[in-house]
């Protein structure tokens, strides 16, 4: 069997495609270079099907195999699966720690401290106060000035313990919003389920729907943020994602299992706002520990002289501290004797006591957590920019990688159309000039 | 590692180190402006409890130095009132002394014993000098002068004490009472007994009253000494005193150091990293200014 005579043109043609198919490719990840989640993809070519030419040489008799042109397999996407799984795991320890951070650095400004408008300062205030009545035990001024310098300290307790409540309050009411009914996650998963629906058609139709993968990966990265997920794919390009360490998935192919069971170790921002609010959580532990240090103050300077100096209500020391006794019922000294000082002495002794070291240990332990929370954000931070960048490193697009292919397939294009002119004027030599002898 | 480098990459690179380096020009310039190192617990967690200890400490110090003067100021008015009382003895010394030789003149012994007289009642003026207000001859109680002018001689104080608190845990006692010097009235043979004993041995004006004043001059050296104890006894109390003034003061000096050091701005420290940190930004928005720019698409026609 011979060439076909009109062969030739057919593999010019195919060629011209190709080169065209490429550059509409690459036209995409040009115009898609800064949409957030797209991979750059490529088309794959192959060889068409060669033909066979039987029995050419005539020595051997063997024939041969003419290539017919060039086709484009598929249109791929360029992914790294294992650095998807990475990002994602770095993203759900960035979303914990910088919740974490956020919200006992609001804790830790509330306090106000090292500053001569925090309660350490008062505290000093209101031993200086003390003194002063020690000096002038009889003086009305002095008395007042020691009845309104405690005020402050209660005021100053109570307000920090209504900050630390407000943020628990924020806490709880951020996981309520991402984990409600209309929430992120919900509508997230129900995304998810219903892209997961569509590539399954699409792959049972061996059509690979990159864009669709695409935004599937992006809502799981979303989801990724607010706890850990772990995705593993199935047939047809199904993934089944569990969410936040919950036993059940949260979305099996195109259905959503709805609620998740999260914990305080579900990681991710809705782990972290756990392990901030609740009973047992780290705000409820801090308006614990300044519950303490109320009681400590109430406590030492009740007992030191004879008026109910300051009082609380049981349980909640911090958030009801107030100064119960009048300026008229202090008492500097014992009774009967003016000038006597020595309840006064003794309350101006408390500087440096157990109430004032209780509240540094209070301040110190919020800076301790704040840095500890801000250096594993910093950390979460390199990590996740320095897998990102890996990941744009692979599935990015590089517009001086797409101008060069612009390029090649230009060239090849314009090659393709030479070889068609080629055969075109082959053609022509052969109906237009052949037979006319002596014409 | 990277093999491939593209525009978002450099885009979100650049903007990470712009943004990384501004707020480090943030913390320096609040650091800067503030004078304070530790701009919140969390920059120096056990520095911001040191510096909260020490700045109570500090506070405390000054209340400590106001304790002392105002002590000092009472102890001088101690010193005062009693040298006063000093002169006052000399002056009944002379007066007996007087009465007992030469003078036989009742007349003029009656003058001397009104003399005595007008010298013990301004030896209780003298008692009750007040400061700022309170008695301070009287024990604890300081509303209540010890001593009644033109009348009885008892003693209306009491033997309480008043203290100031001059170091952490340290007081001294600043009260005194007059009765130990003084006396409670009546033959106590402390100093206002012998003087209304002299007075009224004057106005007798017997010979034997007369040769009974050798013993009441005798009794007024004894509360002589008494006196000169009493002032020495506030001397060295003064004395303490000025020592605590000394020793708080050093002591607040080390203090404050202490404190610049844990929170305070290192000047020409952080002047030096703000101006690197300046140059870092500059550079980075100069750099990332350049580079997102370009591309191959510049250069192909």
């Amino acid at each position: 069997m011979g060439i076909p005579t009109l062969q030739g043109l057919q593999t010019a043609l195919s060629g011209l495609m190709a080169n065209q198919d490429s550059l509409d490719v690459t036209g995409q990840n040009i115009a898609n270079a800064q949409t957030p989640g797209y991979s750059r993809q490529t088309a794959v070519l192959e060889t068409r099907e060669p033909l066979r030419i039987s029995a050419l040489s005539p020595t051997t008799g063997q024939g041969a195999q003419l290539g017919t042109g060039v086709g484009v397999e598929t249109i791929v996407r360029i992914r790294d699966t294992y650095l998807d799984s990475e990002y994602r795991t770095d993203n759900s320890a960035m979303g914990s720690a910088s919740t974490l951070a956020e919200t006992l650095e609001q804790v830790q400004s509330a306090l106000e401290e090292p500053s001569s408008s925090g309660l350490s300062s008062q505290l000093s205030s209101f031993w200086s106060s003390w003194n002063d009545l020690a000096d002038s035990p009889t003086s009305a001024a002095a008395k007042e000035a020691v009845v309104s310098a405690g005020g402050e300290v209660a005021t100053t307790v109570k307000q920090l313990s209504a900050q630390i409540t407000a943020a628990e309050t924020e806490v709880t009411e951020r996981y309520e919003a991402l984990m409600g009914g209309s929430g992120e996650v919900r509508s997230d998963a129900e995304q998810i389920a219903q892209l997961n629906g569509q590539i399954k058609s699409s792959e049972q139709a061996g059509q690979p729907p990159n864009e669709l993968l695409d935004r599937r990966d992006e809502l799981i990265d979303q989801l990724s943020k607010l706890a850990q997920v772990s995705v593993s794919e199935g047939e047809y390009g199904v993934d089944t994602i569990s969410f936040g360490g919950s036993a059940e998935p949260l979305i099996e192919g195109s259905t959503v299992n709805w609620p998740p069971t999260l914990s305080a170790s579900s990681g991710g921002e809705l782990g972290a706002l756990l392990n901030l609010a609740g009973p047992e959580g780290k705000l409820a532990e801090l308006q614990e520990k300044l519950n303490v240090v109320a009681e400590a103050l109430t406590s030492s300077v009740n007992a030191l002289q004879p008026s109910v100096f300051f009082s609380f209500a049981a349980g909640e020391a911090a958030a009801s501290l107030e100064v119960s006794a009048s300026a008229e019922q202090l008492r500097a000294g014992s009774e009967g004797e003016p000038g006597a000082n020595n309840f006064a002495l003794k309350l101006a002794g408390l500087r440096g006591g157990e109430a004032e070291q209780l509240y540094t240990a209070f301040v110190t332990g919020i800076g301790s957590d704040v840095q500890t929370a801000q250096a594993s954000e910093g950390n979460a931070e390199a990590m996740l920019s320095a897998i990102a960048a890996q990941r744009q490193s692979v599935s990015g697009v590089s517009l001086d990688e797409e101008m060069t292919n612009l390029m090649t397939f230009q060239r090849g294009y314009e090659a393709s159309a030479r070889v068609l002119t080629a055969m075109d004027s082959l053609l022509e030599t052969l109906i237009e000039h052949t037979g006319t002898v002596g014409l | 590692m990277t093999d491939r480098i593209t525009a978002s990459m450099i885009s979100s690179t650049t903007l990470h180190s712009i943004e990384s380096s501004l707020a480090q020009l943030d913390h320096s310039s609040e650091e800067l402006s503030s004078g304070k190192s530790i701009l919140a617990p969390s920059d120096n967690p056990y520095g911001a409890g040191r510096a909260i200890n020490l700045q109570s400490s500090l506070d405390g110090l000054s209340s400590y130095a106001s304790n002392v003067q105002e002590a000092i100021s009472w102890e001088n008015t101690a010193s005062g009132a009693l040298s006063s009382i000093g002169s006052v003895v000399e002056r009944v010394r002379e007066v007996a002394l007087q009465g007992q030789s030469g003078v036989d003149n009742e007349g003029d012994l009656q003058m001397l014993a009104s003399q005595v007289e007008e010298l013990a009642e301004s030896v209780k003026q003298s008692a009750n000098i007040q400061f700022g207000g309170s008695y301070i001859f009287s024990g604890s109680l300081t509303e209540t002068a010890p001593y009644e002018t033109g009348a009885e001689d008892a003693y209306h104080g009491n033997e309480g004490t008043i203290a100031r608190a001059i170091a952490p845990g340290s007081t001294i006692t600043i009260s005194m009472s007059a009765s130990t010097l003084l006396g409670e009235g009546g033959e106590d043979g402390k100093l206002l007994g012998v003087m209304r004993e002299i007075a009224s041995d004057l106005r007798e004006a017997t010979p034997a009253s007369i040769a009974a004043l050798s013993g009441a001059v005798e009794g007024l050296d004894t509360n002589k000494e008494a006196l000169v104890s009493m002032q020495a006894h506030v001397g060295v109390v003064i004395n303490q005193l000025q020592t605590a003034e000394g020793r708080i003061e050093e002591l607040s000096t080390t203090t404050s150091a202490m404190l610049a050091n844990t929170d305070g701005t290192n000047y020409a420290k952080v002047a030096i990293e703000y101006s690197s940190q300046q140059a870092g930004y500059e550079a980075a928005l100069r750099a990332g200014g350049s580079i997102v720019q370009m591309s191959l698409l510049e250069f192909l026609r």
